[in-house]
């Protein structure tokens, strides 16, 4: 027993609109113009569109253009042979716009903290080959730039030593180039920059320096740094322009500044195994402190402003922990005797076969 | 069957509002921030679907058929195929310089830049293919039969030729890059012409080249002036301090309001000029906005995000407000300042500035439509379906790069 409905249509083949009669017979319709007849088609087939204001249209499955639109209410008898329509799409419209979004919070959230948390775990995973290779990498023999002599290495190996238990895992290498900086870097390698011992008054300085760097080593950092940025990457970059980005700074700041007072604790404890004073450390980062104007800044809401955009914890602050560290009346020994002090400090000076600077004239 | 469309009424006209639209636009916004941003390709369709769908050429509105999961698909294949090398070439680069070899590194990098502007002229070429493609009138589409590579060769070359005798001939590289685009896309069986004059662009392009030298000129004409009438003591109780005053005012002037008042009597002039040299078929366009209506239109924009920025900033100083000395304490001891209320203060803000950008996409859509007109006749027996390659195209590669097709 065939239904008669009316409804407007193109055929997908040309722009002109019909004016035609749905015919229905069970499953499947015919679409009736006058004396012209299409179809069958069926109607698991018809896939919703659209409302076009009182209009439901229809597409077909596999027919590029193909519409049908029904007028008004639709006849309840053809009600059940329709797809349902659609608002927001599948999931959402099934759940609710409320109930889905929490659903999306929770994910998101869970996925947020997958990614900040998980480094932790996995940074010890990754294979120290693995790390090694990475290390070379990035770094090789940086351009040949690394220092070298008898005298200055046998210094700086004595220096490590003293600082850490395991000195054979670590590649601490002094690269000539006047900055004043040292960094981790994958696989356990440490450099010290050249600008760094130039400017240093003694080589406590460098010892807590240098075992600070150690921290992060130890700590992991650089492997977790690395996961975590490119974790916060990859999940934040679904948001477009600055929410995410800013985002993400904020997220991995803080992590690198929670990452530096680790690592700064750990060079503390170095420090105090080693018997080495912290007074030279908080001498340098007086001078950094001048340096970057932490010190000067009185201003509470400057301050404030200041830390918060920075990767490190201020300078200033770091100079009263070192300073708060001090034994009044302990028997400190220096890092190295002065023979052994002025071979480091003067290796990159002595070394004939360095090459300085970037290799392209930044300075 | 024919039909007339003569001068009145409009033949495409616009029939939404932006309180409705708004009813689209929040849900997208929410949707937007509990998928950390994963929805906006959903998002964008259903804008578009509100938008196409009230849009009327002559008797039907437009229907846009695109699908979220497109632009999804197509924005993880750039980000594996095309983000994660880029990231990963930084990384060489880096190594380079470190072990030094600036000048392999500066190759490397001058290969990427070069082939980041190929892939930028191709991107055009594809978001406006795929939006032709997806775009439905009567149920006939458009698209293209070209890919769209020689295109992205076009793009470098006459770029490059227009910079040459310094930028000079932009508004030639721009407006032939028009043609060549639009040319190689059709709607149904017609293919679209486009020759618009370049020619036409050129006063008002040195007018917003001279700009910057007009200011230069008139702050040192300024300068001198104020010097020869002596420098006293106090810098700012003499003529000379007068003059640095104005220099100062002049410059802002120029750089927030001259500059980009130039520009937009620019582009009203390229759009009026590149549309109204658009043709298919027997139809011929014609846009019809001037230069006081993108002036409008413009601060219109500015109106809404500063509201928008605004409202953005609230929730933050509210949570800072809360508690300054702690806050405060917390920053200057390097303690994670890292908080719940902190990170909802952030999401909360990303709101009114993600529904700003969506309203402002409205009003761009709406000033197009308004502004455009359409003369001549179609033949909708002859208005056939497009041969055009179509399952293929949404899915490809860089229509993610779906940035502003036209």
């Amino acid at each position: 027993m065939p239904m008669f409905f009316d409804a407007w249509h193109f055929d997908g083949q040309s722009a002109v609109r019909r004016n035609v009669e749905i015919e229905a017979r069970g499953h499947q319709f015919y679409l009736r113009e006058q004396d012209k007849q299409s179809g069958p088609f069926d109607f698991a087939d018809l896939r919703f569109l659209e409302n076009k204001a009182d209009t439901k249209v229809y597409g077909l499955e596999g027919r590029d253009g193909w519409r049908l639109g029904l007028r008004g209410n639709v006849p309840s008898e053809l009600v059940p042979m329709l797809p349902a329509a659609k608002t927001y799409g599948g999931l959402i419209d099934r759940l609710g716009l409320g109930k889905a979004s929490l659903v999306f919070a929770g994910i998101s959230a869970a996925v947020v903290a997958v990614v900040l948390f998980s480094p932790q775990w996995l940074a010890p995973l990754v294979p120290s080959s693995v790390e090694q290779k990475l290390g070379d990498a990035l770094v090789g023999d940086f351009g040949g730039r690394f220092c070298d002599t008898p005298q200055g290495k046998a210094a700086l190996a004595k220096l490590t030593r003293s600082l850490d238990d395991n000195p054979q895992d670590l590649q601490v290498e002094v690269a000539n180039i006047d900055m004043l900086n040292a960094v981790a870097l994958p696989g356990g390698k440490v450099l010290l920059f050249q600008g760094l011992l130039s400017q240093a008054k003694s080589p406590d300085e460098v010892a807590g320096v240098l075992a600070h760097e150690i921290g992060h080593v130890r700590e992991r950092h650089v492997m977790q740094g690395l996961l975590r940025q490119m974790g916060l990457a990859v999940v934040l970059g679904g948001f477009d322009g600055s929410g995410g980005s800013t985002l993400n700074s904020m997220l991995s700041t803080t992590y690198t500044r929670d990452s530096e007072r680790e690592a700064d604790e750990r060079s503390l404890q170095a420090l105090k195994r080693a018997n080495i004073s912290p007074v030279g450390t908080a001498d340098f980062f007086n001078r950094l402190a001048a340096m970057d104007g932490s010190g000067d800044i009185k201003d509470r809401q400057a301050r404030t402003m200041a830390s918060y955009s920075s990767s490190h914890p201020l300078s200033d602050e770091r100079r009263k922990l070192f300073e708060n560290a001090v034994v009044k009346g302990a028997a400190y020994k220096p890092a190295l005797t002065p023979d052994e002090w002025r071979e480091l400090k003067t290796m990159c000076a002595q070394d004939k076969d360095v090459k300085s600077g970037w290799g392209f004239d930044i300075e | 069957m024919t039909e007339h469309q003569g001068k009145a009424p409009s033949a495409v006209t616009f029939h939404g509002s932006w309180t409705d639209f708004a009813k689209i636009a929040l849900p997208n916004v929410l949707l937007t921030l509990v998928t950390l941003g994963i929805y906006r390709f959903w998002a964008t369709t259903r804008e578009r679907q509100y938008l196409w769908s009230h849009t009327r050429f002559i008797d039907e509105q437009l229907e846009w058929t695109g699908r979220g999961i497109e632009l999804f698909i197509g924005f993880i294949m750039v980000f594996f195929l095309l983000g994660l090398p880029l990231v990963v070439m930084q990384l060489v680069i880096n190594g380079l310089v470190f072990q030094g070899q600036p000048l392999l590194a500066g190759m490397i990098i001058f290969a990427m830049i070069l082939f980041v502007f190929y892939l930028t002229g191709l991107a055009y070429f594809r978001a406006l293919r795929y939006r032709l493609s997806r775009t439905y009138w009567r149920g006939i589409r458009g698209g293209s039969d070209d890919e769209g590579f020689t295109y992205g060769l076009s793009y470098i070359w006459k770029n490059v030729v227009a910079a040459i005798p310094l930028y000079l001939l932009y508004p030639w590289a721009s407006m032939s890059l028009w043609n060549e685009r639009w040319s190689k896309m059709s709607f149904g069986p017609y293919q679209f012409q486009s020759n618009a004059d370049w020619k036409a662009l050129m006063k008002r392009y040195l007018l917003f080249y001279l700009v910057p030298f007009l200011l230069f000129v008139g702050a040192i004409m300024i300068g001198i002036s104020a010097a020869a009438s002596g420098a006293g003591d106090n810098p700012f109780s003499t003529a000379g301090g007068v003059a640095a005053a104005v220099m100062i005012i002049f410059g802002v002037l120029g750089i927030y309001i001259l500059m980009p008042l130039a520009a937009l009597l620019y582009y009203s002039k390229f759009m009026r000029v590149a549309i109204g040299a658009l043709r298919i078929g027997d139809l011929e366009f014609d846009f019809t906005a001037r230069s006081p209506d993108w002036i409008l239109y413009w601060l219109g924009n500015l109106a809404i995000w500063m509201l928008a920025y605004g409202a953005a900033f609230a929730p933050f100083s509210i949570f800072i407000a809360a508690d300054p000395t702690q806050f405060a304490q917390q920053l200057e001891a390097g303690e994670s300042i890292l908080s719940f209320g902190l990170v909802i203060g952030i999401l909360v803000a990303i709101i009114p500035i993600a529904f700003a950008s969506s309203i402002i996409r409205y009003r761009r859509w709406k000033l197009f439509v308004v502004h455009t007109e359409a003369f001549g006749e179609v033949n909708l027996d002859r208005m056939t379906q497009s041969t055009t390659q179509s399952a293929s195209h949404g899915e490809g590669l860089l229509d993610a790069f779906d940035v502003g097709a036209i």
